[in-house]
């Protein structure tokens, strides 16, 4: 749909009428909550806007808010794409969207104690034993085993996407080591040094109270018998690609960021090496994955963990966040049964829609499923990053055949839904100068401890920068946007 | 502050530190040479040898050509080099990034700018015209990451673990930029004998440690051997002199230090013996034989450094595997 009134930056932008499009409604009029942002970007002119681009990336380089690319020689250094026009999320909507995601990780986090403990969920036939025989992030050495408050899923992150219906949807629950918060302070930084005259005109809540609020979530759940607990970061090290991530949540808390050779284990305690000799450490925020965090237990070559650590853990001496084992639940298999886990544990009906899936691993589903490949999106159980998915409607037919071998062949890995339609956001698009419609996604960040349950009032808006893509991950070419949660 | 860390925010300021002092020697040595009274201070290969000796400590063979150009670009932008100003500011910039959470933001910002500069500056301009370019930018760089350091962080241990850094390799770099004069002086002085313009190495040493205005100042003269060995080594007011590097080295390792009476061998003990020993020195004490002097000057210097990383960085060895490091799921 093409509209030749439309101002400069905007005169090419075309969306797709059968999908959400988040500026423009079905009418092609802007929508009421965009009209300010969208006039100020309109009077823009193209050089002017290609100033104030460069000049936010420039910053994000300047800052460091950057990942590193290893080449042979050379360590070449490259920011996330980040896009200026933010998405904003009227205060109903968000409401809606908060209790929604607090819902999903209290239930998540009851259905691990669960998990690790009676398995009643299983005894009563809601979910299937098959989910945790197969699934290899669940831990056994975690059976039996309370972690400090009952609590596992400290840190959630949710990914929600606006379908062409008007509603959000839950793609997936991310509850081992959820990335992205310091991009969330990163783009506000960004966007309000560009755009400082619009913020008078739109009444958006803060997001720097993200750090405070995870040393409060971390302190609250200290091991017993400590007072003023010491809380530390453990980073893979400089060579991890979301090392600006961690620092940044260093930074923020003033806690210490250590690796896993700055620990060590003695007479059931975690300590670490500082210069005036060894201090105790009670509270780790570890970024390290389970299988590297104690290779006394787990892998035993890993470099990045502490020998010992889990069995510190285990007599309640220290407190991981998140605990160990929680990959368990956020397997996309697992995802499927939200609805009956959110029921079985908290006796409400989930606020957010899941989206239906059907499991290749039960026969009819999976007839279903071969027969209707390219009206589906097949994902495998456990994979991170966007990869092994193929997008049915983007397959020719010999992808297709290749796709149902690789089912037939194991289908406990893998799950189909129906292709989903992200909403598209304008976002803007270098090569052509102007505002291009591109799909978008909405990760949010849920804390969870002693008397705590807060959601980050923003999240990351992640965008497919590749035209008519619906892969928002980073690691696939994708960017983000600030987004403005409105007080009112 | 864990011992790691410790480490690596040192050897940040004695990057910084180094890049300066590798950046003002080649600049000055090269560009003062241009018109220089004595023909042997003129020739390009006597300049080229003395460059290569101060970065990268080595004694070109005597019927060895040396080509300018190389020469220049493996002091200053050469990545294969580890002497060069491209790889002492890569280190400086690594360290800080492994310590990013204890240094300030605009700290980290100053030095991460710089450091794309200096990655990114084109070798072709910088070998054919841009070596006082190039060089002066170093230099402004490292004052200006220095006035970051002092006015941006905490006056904690972190900030005297990297003056100490700063003044350890101050004092090495002063003492080496001594040591390599001192040779050249001799060179000009076998060839041309007495006739040969002293000053003009002196006033070369001075510049090559930004002391020569200060020294002029002092001394209302112009710079001989004696006024400028004694301004550089024992003048306890000029900043880059090595007694008053020592002083700063004694003070901040004070600030560290947590028991009040050091044990004999430790760094806190060996830097304080060696202050006091300035304290009371005469240039008639040294002057006879200067070469041994500053040799031994240099070898304690390091010992103190060596030292120090035992006595408080004291890490453990473990190699960072890099491949699980960056396998590491960030969903």
């Amino acid at each position: 749909m093409k509209d030749t009134n439309k101002l400069p930056l905007f005169s090419t932008y075309e969306f797709n009428p059968k999908l959400y499009d988040e500026l423009f409604n079905e009418n092609n009029e802007v929508r009421e909550i965009y009209k300010t942002l969208y006039d100020l970007f309109s009077s823009y002119s193209v050089e002017e806007y290609n100033r104030l681009n460069a000049q936010a990336k420039a910053s994000f380089f300047n800052l460091g808010i950057t990942f590193q690319v290893y080449g042979e020689k050379e360590v070449k250094e490259q920011i996330f794409p980040f896009d200026l026009f933010p998405r904003i999320i009227n205060n109903k909507e968000w409401t809606t969207i908060e209790k929604g995601v607090l819902q999903r990780s209290k239930a998540l986090n009851l259905f691990l104690w669960d998990l690790y403990h009676d398995q009643k969920i299983i005894k009563q036939g809601i979910v299937p034993i098959d989910l945790i025989n197969s699934s290899v992030n669940f831990l056994p050495q975690m059976k039996g085993l309370d972690p400090p408050e009952g609590i596992y899923n400290h840190i959630s992150g949710t990914d929600l996407i606006k379908h062409s219906d008007g509603n959000y949807y839950v793609l997936e629950d991310n509850i081992r080591c959820p990335s992205g918060v310091s991009y969330v302070v990163g783009n506000r930084n960004a966007v309000k040094h560009s755009l400082f005259g619009v913020f008078n005109q739109y009444n958006a809540h803060t997001v720097v109270d993200y750090g405070s609020k995870l040393l409060e979530t971390m302190e609250s759940v200290k091991p017993k018998g400590v007072d003023a607990p010491v809380c530390v970061i453990i980073t893979p090290g400089v060579y991890n690609s979301a090392y600006y991530e961690h620092s940044f949540l260093a930074k923020q808390m003033g806690v210490v960021l250590v690796e896993g050779r700055d620990l060590f284990v003695e007479n059931d305690f975690v300590y670490m090496r500082t210069i005036y000799g060894p201090e105790k450490v009670d509270v780790i925020y570890r970024r390290v994955d389970d299988l590297f965090i104690d290779p006394l237990v787990f892998r035993k070559d890993s470099m990045l963990g502490v020998p010992g650590l889990f069995s510190v853990y285990q007599k309640g001496n220290v407190t991981l966040i998140n605990a160990p084992g929680t990959g368990v639940a956020d397997d996309k298999a697992v995802y499927t049964y939200m609805p009956q886990i959110i029921k079985y544990y908290l006796d409400e009906e989930p606020i957010l829609n899941n989206v239906h899936t059907y499991h290749c691993s039960r026969k009819d589903e999976l007839s279903y499923v071969l027969e209707n490949i390219d009206k589906l999106v097949v994902k495998p159980v456990d994979e991170s990053g966007g990869y092994g998915i193929s997008i049915g409607n983007r397959l020719t037919k010999e992808e297709i055949e290749a796709v149902k071998k690789t089912i037939i062949a194991e289908p406990r890995k893998y799950i189909a839904q129906p292709i989903m339609s992200l909403s598209t956001h304008p976002t803007y698009i270098e090569g052509s100068e102007s505002f291009e419609s591109r799909h978008v996604d909405l990760r949010t960040f849920t804390l969870l401890g002693k008397d705590i349950d807060f959601v980050l009032k923003g999240g990351l808006t992640r965008v497919a920068l590749k035209k008519g893509n619906l892969i928002v991950n980073s690691s696939q070419g994708g960017g983000s946007k600030d987004t403005w949660v409105l007080k009112k | 502050m864990l011992a790691r860390v410790a480490n690596n925010l040192f050897w940040m300021g004695r990057y910084i530190e180094r890049t300066e002092h590798l950046a003002r020697f080649l600049s000055v040595n090269y560009f003062t040479s241009l018109d220089a009274p004595d023909e042997l201070s003129r020739s390009r290969q006597f300049v080229l040898r003395s460059t290569m000796y101060m970065s990268a400590n080595e004694i070109i063979d005597s019927d060895k050509i040396l080509d300018e150009e190389d020469v220049l670009f493996n002091v200053g932008l050469n990545v294969d080099k580890p002497y060069s100003i491209l790889n002492a500011f890569t280190n400086a910039h690594e360290n800080a990034r492994s310590s990013r959470d204890l240094i300030s933001t605009e700290l980290f910002e100053c030095i991460n700018r710089i450091n794309h500069t200096i990655k990114g500056y084109p070798a072709d301009k910088f070998v054919k015209s841009g070596l006082h370019d190039f060089t002066s930018l170093v230099i402004q760089s490292a004052s200006e990451i220095r006035s970051k350091i002092k006015s941006t962080l905490l006056h904690d241990e972190v900030y005297a673990i990297i003056m100490l850094g700063i003044y350890i390799e101050r004092a090495l770099q002063v003492s080496r930029i001594i040591n390599s004069k001192l040779s050249d002086a001799a060179a000009a002085k076998v060839i041309h004998g007495d006739a040969s313009d002293g000053s003009y190495q002196w006033a070369t040493l001075l510049k090559c440690v930004s002391s020569y205005d200060m020294m002029r100042r002092f001394y209302k003269k112009t710079p001989v051997r004696e006024s400028t060995l004694e301004f550089l080594i024992l003048n306890s007011k000029c900043p880059r002199s090595i007694k008053n590097c020592l002083s700063q080295i004694n003070k901040y390792i004070n600030i560290i230090s947590i028991n009040k009476y050091a044990a004999n061998d430790s760094a806190a003990f060996l830097i304080g013996k060696m202050k006091a020993d300035f304290d009371y020195k005469l240039m008639t004490d040294i002057d006879e034989n200067l070469e041994v002097f500053t040799g031994e000057l240099i070898e304690k210097l390091i010992l103190i450094a060596e030292k120090l990383e035992s006595n408080y960085f004291n890490i453990s060895d473990v190699a960072v595997v890099k491949k699980q490091t960056q396998k590491q799921l960030q969903k």
